[in-house]
């Protein structure tokens, strides 16, 4: 599996959050930086 | 995600926004959001589209999702990225938020 490179950009997506509304990871572009966090679970 | 939320407030005042993806559905995402309060966006990612782009490791003999997490400055551009090889193998908030403070825009 292919880990993404640094000092390039970021793949973008879109998916829905949890409430339905769409996110993708340009909306963010000139307003905020963004922590993804690939989560291990909840349980 | 509980280590992160302590020190949400200073991840927002250097401009983040934290975004937690995870293979579970979105159901269980917002049972999960509401059990434990989250200030942070939840990505149901069951189809593990961004997952697998984003090249999250699964450790077939420790039964799971290794973590990871990336920092995206505002530019759009990957400035950071911890692949973890254990369950606990997670950066410190100390290191995230000084990345956040090397960032363009945040010196």
């Amino acid at each position: 599996m292919s880990r993404i490179q640094l000092d390039q950009p970021a793949p973008d997506f879109a998916l829905p959050d949890l409430n339905g509304q769409m996110v993708r990871l340009s909306d963010f572009r000139g307003r905020q930086h963004v922590i993804l966090v690939f989560n291990r679970g909840f349980a | 995600m509980a280590q992160l939320r302590q020190d949400y407030q200073q991840l927002v005042e250097r401009g983040a926004v934290v975004i937690v993806v995870g293979p579970e559905d979105a159901q269980a995402f917002r049972r999960y959001w509401q059990a434990e309060g989250l200030p942070f966006i939840g990505l149901p990612d069951p189809g593990h589209t961004v997952l697998k782009r984003y090249g999250q490791e699964v450790n077939l003999f420790k039964l799971g999702r290794m973590p990871a997490q990336v920092i995206v400055d505002r530019e759009g551009v990957a400035r950071f990225a911890h692949y973890g090889h254990a369950m606990d193998d997670i950066p410190s908030n100390e290191e995230l938020l000084s990345i956040l403070d090397g960032l363009q825009g945040n010196a």
